[in-house]
């Protein structure tokens, strides 16, 4: 369609466009809304548009991917078996890849990466508390996969990679809980805590520390924890960097953030809250998904009675299944129409820079190839 | 185990993924509670007291008080905040409110507690037992009751396990003694169990299935499940029949809530193969009137034992 050319350059607000021309999606919202197979769909169209695509996605479930045909857990991000990818009609060069990660092995090869001799490396990961903690440190999940991220991004090679965030209650804590690791690897902190600290104000200060450690966490831990903190926190040292790095670097013009959310009572609530948060934070929002919508049904149409060839006979089974068929369709009307005003809302809500789409939900359990590429379908012509 | 069991523990956590209705359950359950006269607290866990709350719309507002007050008669509710607990914990554990408000504000100390092993869900833990733990001037319990709409899957293993796993990194010690005054509430079948709740739909059974299973490895007893939503079946066998080849051919409005009854049964099944704790279940209902429908069906279901396997 021809339309005149806008005075300024306006966002990009559909998300069939975003698939072609971002280089980074990241893709928020609460756990169990669908957010998963929303990122896995959104990869699949834009390979199948021609981009090389990974989808990167933590904690996935095991039927995706078996969908995908690719291991979880493996250490490096893999590629979409070559037969399943041209059954997706992806054609070379571009190319799917998938990285299903854990958060434990992001953590062990950052820690791999980041110290100096191999030795260095083994003794942080036989560390007891390493194996206990390291999943556990606050933000240490949301902070892989954003390391993970950056890093494949600036490895060029891929045109667009797809951030799946970790489930949780809110759909930016990922960006959040990674402020909590930088400021506990700051430098300041933790040399307050090293026994070398000279000065007569932070050996007192060291003096209050090391009582309400050991007060907190009993004597013998708390000379063992510190000792951690000091050695992990050492080695995430230049990470610290990293974190404001990447959150400019998730401000930019190649970035969109999508919010996947589900229809409920509390949809718009969250749409509200996510939407402030990202305008505070600076963040690009581009898209709200209503993943498992009803509203597309109303296209579909209503039973018919004609539809019965040559009718049948009042009180016969198919003749009362008609009616019940009927009374239902009438319901199944209404909840397509609410969840229609739903999107409707999110459109308005969205503004000018963003969009809202429907998801339809998918047939229990089809999970399989040929749906997710009818979602990709649906995606790209969004 | 009828489900009358669970309006007799002392804390009930109430678990499962998100999108299956677990805080109107919560909800229905607190009010169901309150009917019988049971004195309930109902909490949520936030991160962040400006966080708005599911479970504080059923009780008509945005988010859940930081101190326990009551929400409507017979209910109290309150947010169980990581930052609270730590602070109650430190006071406590310092013995000195001097000292305690001294680490509080060193920043340094402050950040590096709130980066310890589970600090947060220390927090919580703590917090969690203190409304356990409270008692009235008249010796009455304070909340005999505690309901807790748990945030996600993950986070119930972590504070279900986190007593174990704790005490092995810290035998001894404050963090050490409130720990194992928290077990032995927790993992008291007669005072404590988990709830999850799920839909019978494919992956909902599934991760059920798996969160059953990641419980057995924690000591915390499980009560059992709450299959939610189940769509109604208004057809006979013959209807049925009559009506499956017609809805093969037309794609029709109706024909969702057709399939919906089969597949619903299908996975319940599969959910009791899977499992030998007690299953219920609660029709699917409107959003309007939710809790109070909801609340409705757990007092008809209330002195009745799980449903038969077939």
């Amino acid at each position: 369609m021809s339309k005149s050319i806008p005075p300024k350059p306006r966002e990009v607000t559909r998300v069939g466009e975003l698939l072609l021309t971002k280089r980074i999606l990241v893709c928020c919202g609460a756990g169990g809304v669908g957010k998963t197979t929303t990122a896995a769909a959104l990869s699949l169209a834009a390979a199948r548009a021609g981009r090389r695509v990974l989808v990167l996605t933590i904690d996935p479930s095991k039927r995706l991917a078996e969908t995908l045909g690719v291991s979880r857990n493996p250490p490096e991000p893999v590629a979409v078996p070559a037969e399943r990818q041209a059954l997706a009609g992806i054609v070379a060069p571009a190319t799917l890849e998938a990285w299903m990660l854990d958060h434990k092995l992001v953590a062990d090869s950052a820690v791999r990466r980041l110290t100096k001799t191999k030795e260095e490396a083994e003794r942080v990961l036989a560390n007891r508390l390493y194996q206990q903690i390291s999943s556990m440190v606050a933000g240490m999940h949301e902070y892989t996969a954003m390391e993970a991220l950056h890093r494949l991004v600036q490895s060029g090679r891929y045109d667009l990679v797809v951030l799946d965030t970790p489930p949780s209650r809110h759909a930016l804590d990922f960006l959040e809980a990674p402020r909590r690791l930088s400021r506990l690897v700051d430098t300041r902190v933790i040399s307050a805590f090293m026994p070398k600290s000279d000065g007569i104000v932070s050996r007192a200060a060291s003096k209050v520390i090391e009582r309400v450690l050991g007060a907190v966490f009993g004597e013998d831990f708390a000379a063992e924890f510190v000792g951690f903190v000091a050695t992990f926190a050492g080695i995430f040292q230049s990470l610290s960097v990293d974190v404001n790095t990447m959150r400019k670097f998730l401000s930019g013009p190649d970035v969109a953030f999508l919010l996947v959310s589900s229809p409920a009572p509390t949809t718009l609530t969250e749409a509200h809250f996510f939407q402030d948060k990202t305008r505070e934070l600076g963040l690009p929002f581009r898209a709200f998904v209503l993943n498992r919508s009803r509203a597309l049904n109303v296209r579909k149409r209503l039973p018919e009675l004609s539809m019965i060839d040559g009718g049948a006979a009042a009180g016969s089974p198919l003749r009362r299944g008609m009616e019940k068929l009927q009374a239902m369709a009438k319901t199944e009307l209404e909840w397509a129409n609410r969840d229609l005003a739903l999107l409707r809302d999110l459109e308005t809500r969205a503004g000018d820079n963003a969009t809202a789409i429907a998801l339809p939900e998918l047939p229990q359990g089809a999970d399989d190839m040929g749906t997710l590429i009818s979602v990709a379908d649906v995606l790209a012509s969004s | 185990m009828p489900l009358d069991s669970l309006f007799k523990k002392r804390i009930v956590l109430i678990t499962g993924k998100g999108g299956v209705g677990r805080s109107a359950v919560t909800a229905a359950l607190g009010h169901s509670a309150a009917r019988r006269g049971v004195r309930v607290l109902v909490c949520d866990i936030g991160d962040d007291p400006a966080d708005y709350s599911p479970l504080a719309r059923y009780f008509g507002r945005d988010r859940l008080p930081i101190g326990c007050e009551p929400l409507v008669p017979g209910v109290r509710g309150v947010v169980l905040l990581a930052r609270t607990g730590q602070e109650l914990f430190l006071r406590t554990a310092l013995h000195s409110s001097t000292l305690a408000r001294a680490a509080l504000s060193s920043d340094a100390l402050r950040r590096l507690l709130s980066a310890g092993p589970s600090f947060r869900e220390m927090g919580v833990f703590f917090q969690l037992l203190n409304y356990l733990r409270a008692v009235r001037r008249d010796g009455e319990l304070e909340h005999p009751l505690i309901l807790v709409d748990m945030p996600a899957t993950g986070h119930t293993l972590s504070l279900t396990g986190l007593p174990e796993l704790l005490l092995r990194l810290m035998p001894r010690g404050p963090i050490a003694t409130a720990l194992r005054d928290g077990q032995s509430y927790l993992n008291d079948p007669e005072r404590a169990a988990a709830w999850v709740v799920t839909l019978p739909e494919t992956l909902p059974v599934s991760e059920a299935l798996e969160l059953l299973g990641g419980l057995e490895e924690t000591a915390m007893p499980i009560g059992g499940v709450i299959v939610n939503r189940i769509p109604a079946d208004p057809y006979t066998a013959a209807e049925r029949a009559a009506l499956k080849p017609l809805l093969a051919e037309h794609d029709v409005l109706g024909g969702e809530g057709f399939r919906r009854p089969e597949l619903a049964a299908r996975e319940t099944a599969r959910l009791r193969a899977g499992t030998r704790v007690p299953i219920y279940t609660l029709p699917e209902l409107d959003h309007e009137g939710l809790v109070l429908a909801l609340t409705e069906e757990i007092e008809k279901k209330r002195r009745l034992r799980p449903s038969m396997r077939p």
